[in-house]
C-alpha cells in the first residue's frame, strides 16, 4: 500500500477542478432540452473550495447529476472534466485513489452495508487508506455530535433511515477530500439533527479547505453558499 | 474494537458460499501435486539406483560395440567391419558422449615367457584411444625406438588362467604383481622381417576385453609391418552416460550390433519404470488442470455472489488492487499448506523407501531431491499465477 502514496497520480490531482461541458443525460434528453437549466447543456466550472448548492425539483435529474459527478454513471453526452481531463481518462486504480483522498460522497440512497454494524461501516471507510485520516476517537466525537453513539454497535440492517443518513455523513467525513458531493443529505433528519449535521459538515470542509456540491429539492440557508444553481 | 480493512472485507465478501468447491479444488491440488512430485521423485530415485557410484561399477559407462557374427557372415571378415557411414551414424546418436576405434594389428605377434617357463603363444594386439582406458599408469607410454612395450591385459584373462587353466593343469597361480614383474618376449613379424621387444604388463582392465598396446605403437607397427592398407575397424567403443537408455538398446538392436549384455540389462526395467512414472505424472497434470478449473469456478462464484457488495466497495473508493489482494490472501495459505503437506508426505515416503531399499543393498537418498522441491515451487507458482489472472479478470469485469 506504500506504493499508493508514491503514485504521481495522487500528487498532481490536488486541485480537483470540476468542469461540465454541455452535459446532457441521455435518458432525460428531451425533457432537459425543453426547459432552461443552469447545469444541463452549459459550460460550468466548480471552483475548488466553494460551497455549491444545486436546487433541483423532483425529476430534473438531481441524483443522475450526482452520479455523473462521482463517475458511477456514464449515460450522458457532453463532458465531465476533472482537472481538465475527462473522467473516463482516469484508470480504475487512480479513480479509487481519488475516492479515498480527493472526493467524498453522501448518496441519497445512503448505501450502508447491512452485514456490518454502524461503526464498522464508518471504520471500513476510515481504514481503507493505509494511514487513516482521522482517529477512531474523532469518529466517536462526530457520532456524539450527531446523536448516534448509542446505535454504533447496531447492525446496519436494523438502522432507521435517519440513523443511516447520519452514519453515511460520518462515513463521508472520515477521509480527506477536496470536494464533498451530497445528494439530499438531510432528507431523513429532523430540524435539530439537520442543523447539527450541517454544522459538522461545514466545519470539516473548512478544516480541509474543501468545497462541496449539495443538491436538494428546496431553498435552504444551512450553509453560507458561494454559488447557487437551479437544475 | 478496531478492525483491519481486510477484516471488514471478510464480513462483506463471504467466501463461505463456495466452500465445497474450495475444498474440492484444494484436495485436487494436493493430490495432483502429490502425483506430480511422486513421478519426479521416482524418476530421480531410479536414476540414482542405476547411476550412483554406490550402486554400480562406473565402467558401465563404456560400451564396446561390434556386429553380431552370424553363420552367414562366417569367413567374410569384411562383413563385420563398420563402414564410415555406420561410424558417422553412431557418432551422431544422442547417447554417444565419446567414440573411439579399436585398432587391430596387421602383423603377426608371438609372445614367449622368459627363462624356464617354456611358454610360447601366438597372440594379437589392439589399441584404443587413451581416454577409454581404465588403467591409469605412468608406464603406459611408448616412444619410437623404445624396445619395451607396455601392455594391458583383461582382468578376465588372468582369472581364466588362475582359476580355470592353472588349477586343472597343475600350474602355479600367478598374482597380478608377478605378472607385472615378468618381462615377456614379444616378437612381431611380417614375412621374413621380424623385430623383438620386451613386453611389460602395466595393468589389468575390466572395461575392455583385449590385449591393449599404446596407440602410437600400433600405428608405427602397422605401418612398418602391416600390408599398408587401412582396414576398417570391426569393434568400436563409445562412452555413454546411461547404458540402460532404451534408445541406445533399441539402436543396437535395429542395427544388429551387440555389446556386453550385462551392461544394458536394466534397459527393460527402466522402460517399464519410465512408463509408470510418465503415467503417474500425466494423471498429476490432468488433475492439476482440473484443480485449476475448480479454483477458477470458485473465484467466479464468490465474486458473482458478492457483486453488489463489491461494486459498493469500489464506489466507496476500494481499489481493484485491494480487492485482488484480499481475494488472493484467501488462497495463498492454501497453496502453501498444500505444498508443504505434499512435500512432507513425500519426504516420509522417500525416507521409508530408502530404508527398505537399503536392506536390499540399494541406495537412494533418504531426502527428497532438489528437483522435487523445485517442482513443488513451480506448481505453487503456476496455481498462484492462474488464480491471480482469474481474480484480475473477474474483479475488472464488475468494478
Amino acid at each position: 500500500m506504500a506504493r499508493l502514496r508514491k503514485k504521481p497520480g495522487f500528487l498532481y490531482i490536488t486541485v480537483m477542478q470540476i468542469q461540465l461541458e454541455n452535459l446532457v443525460p441521455v435518458p432525460l434528453r428531451d425533457k432537459v432540452l425543453q426547459r432552461s437549466s443552469d447545469i444541463w447543456n452549459r459550460e460550468i466550472t466548480f471552483t475548488p473550495g466553494h460551497f455549491v448548492k444545486i436546487k433541483a425539483p423532483s425529476g430534473t435529474g438531481k441524483t443522475t447529476l450526482v452520479h455523473y459527478l462521482y463517475h458511477i454513471r456514464y449515460d450522458y453526452t457532453g463532458k465531465v472534466l476533472v482537472d481538465g481531463k475527462l473522467w473516463q481518462s482516469y484508470n480504475k486504480e487512480v479513480i479509487a485513489t481519488m475516492r479515498q483522498q480527493q472526493v467524498s460522497v453522501i448518496f441519497q440512497d445512503l448505501r450502508i452495508f447491512e452485514q456490518l454494524t454502524a461503526e464498522e461501516n464508518i471504520e471500513l471507510k476510515r481504514v481503507m487508506t493505509p494511514q487513516p485520516y482521522c482517529t477512531s476517537e474523532k469518529v466517536k466525537e462526530m457520532a456524539a455530535r450527531l446523536n448516534v453513539t448509542h446505535i454504533l454497535s447496531q447492525s446496519g440492517k436494523t438502522l432507521s433511515y435517519g440513523e443511516r443518513q447520519r452514519i453515511a455523513i460520518i462515513r463521508a467525513l472520515v477521509q480527506p477530500f477536496k470536494w464533498l458531493i451530497m445528494d439530499e443529505p438531510f432528507s431523513h433528519l429532523d430540524e435539530e439533527n439537520a442543523k447539527r449535521a450541517a454544522e459538522l459538515i461545514g466545519e470539516e470542509c473548512r478544516a480541509r479547505g474543501a468545497g462541496f456540491i449539495l443538491t436538494d429539492l428546496d431553498h435552504d440557508t444551512r450553509f453560507a453558499y458561494d454559488s447557487h444553481y437551479n437544475l | 474494537m478496531m478492525q483491519s480493512f481486510f477484516g471488514l472485507l471478510r464480513k462483506i465478501i463471504q467466501t463461505g458460499i463456495g466452500k465445497t468447491r474450495l475444498v474440492m479444488a484444494t484436495l485436487g491440488l494436493a493430490i495432483a501435486m502429490l502425483l506430480l512430485l511422486l513421478a519426479i521423485q521416482a524418476h530421480t530415485d531410479f536414476d540414482q539406483l542405476l547411476h550412483s557410484q554406490q550402486n554400480q561399477n562406473e565402467s558401465a559407462d563404456f560400451l564396446v560395440i561390434n556386429k553380431k557374427i552370424t553363420n552367414a557372415m562366417m569367413g567374410q571378415p569384411a562383413k563385420s567391419e563398420f563402414s564410415p557411414e555406420e561410424i558417422a551414424d553412431i557418432k551422431k546418436q544422442s547417447f554417444t558422449d565419446a567414440f573411439g576405434f579399436i585398432t587391430s594389428n596387421q602383423f603377426k605377434v608371438t609372445a614367449a615367457a622368459p627363462g624356464e617357463l617354456h611358454f610360447y603363444t601366438d597372440m594379437f594386439f589392439e589399441s584404443v584411444p587413451d581416454a577409454f582406458i581404465d588403467v591409469k599408469n605412468e608406464d603406459w607410454k611408448w616412444n619410437t625406438g623404445d624396445n619395451t612395450i607396455p601392455i594391458i591385459l583383461p582382468n578376465d584373462f588372468l582369472n581364466l588362467y588362475n582359476f580355470g587353466f592353472a588349477l586343472s593343469q597343475d600350474l602355479p597361480q600367478i598374482s597380478q604383481e608377478t605378472v607385472k614383474a615378468l618381462p615377456m618376449k614379444i616378437t612381431i613379424s611380417k614375412g621374413l622381417i621380424t623385430q623383438e621387444f620386451t613386453g611389460r604388463i602395466v595393468g589389468f582392465s575390466d572395461r575392455i576385453s583385449s590385449f591393449l598396446v599404446p596407440g602410437n605403437f600400433m600405428e608405427w607397427a602397422n605401418q612398418k609391418f602391416g600390408n599398408g592398407e587401412i582396414t576398417a575397424p570391426s569393434r568400436v567403443i563409445i562412452k555413454t552416460k546411461d547404458p540402460s537408455n532404451p534408445v541406445l538398446v533399441q539402436y543396437l538392436d535395429d542395427k544388429g550390433y551387440t555389446t556386453n549384455q550385462d551392461k544394458i540389462k536394466y534397459s527393460k526395467t527402466k522402460m517399464i519404470v519410465q512408463t509408470i512414472v510418465s503415467v503417474i505424472g500425466f494423471f498429476g497434470i490432468v488433475l492439476l488442470l482440473f484443480a485449476l478449473l475448480v479454483f477458477s469456478m470458485f473465484i467466479q462464484l464468490v465474486i458473482a455472489s458478492c457483486k453488489r457488495e463489491i461494486q459498493l466497495l469500489v464506489t466507496l473508493g476500494t481499489a481493484p488492487r485491494q480487492l485482488r489482494r484480499y481475494l488472493m490472501r484467501q488462497f495463498i495459505p492454501l497453496y502453501i499448506v498444500t505444498g508443504v503437506v505434499a512435500l512432507l508426505v513425500l519426504a516420509g515416503l522417500q525416507w521409508w523407501a530408502s530404508g527398505i531399499l537399503a536392506t536390499h543393498d540399494m541406495f537412494v537418498a533418504p531426502m527428497l531431491s532438489v528437483f522435487t522441491f523445485g517442482a513443488a515451487i513451480l506448481v505453487v507458482l503456476l496455481v498462484y499465477i492462474v488464480n491471480l489472472l482469474n481474480v484480475r479478470k473477474y474483479v475488472a469485469e464488475i468494478s
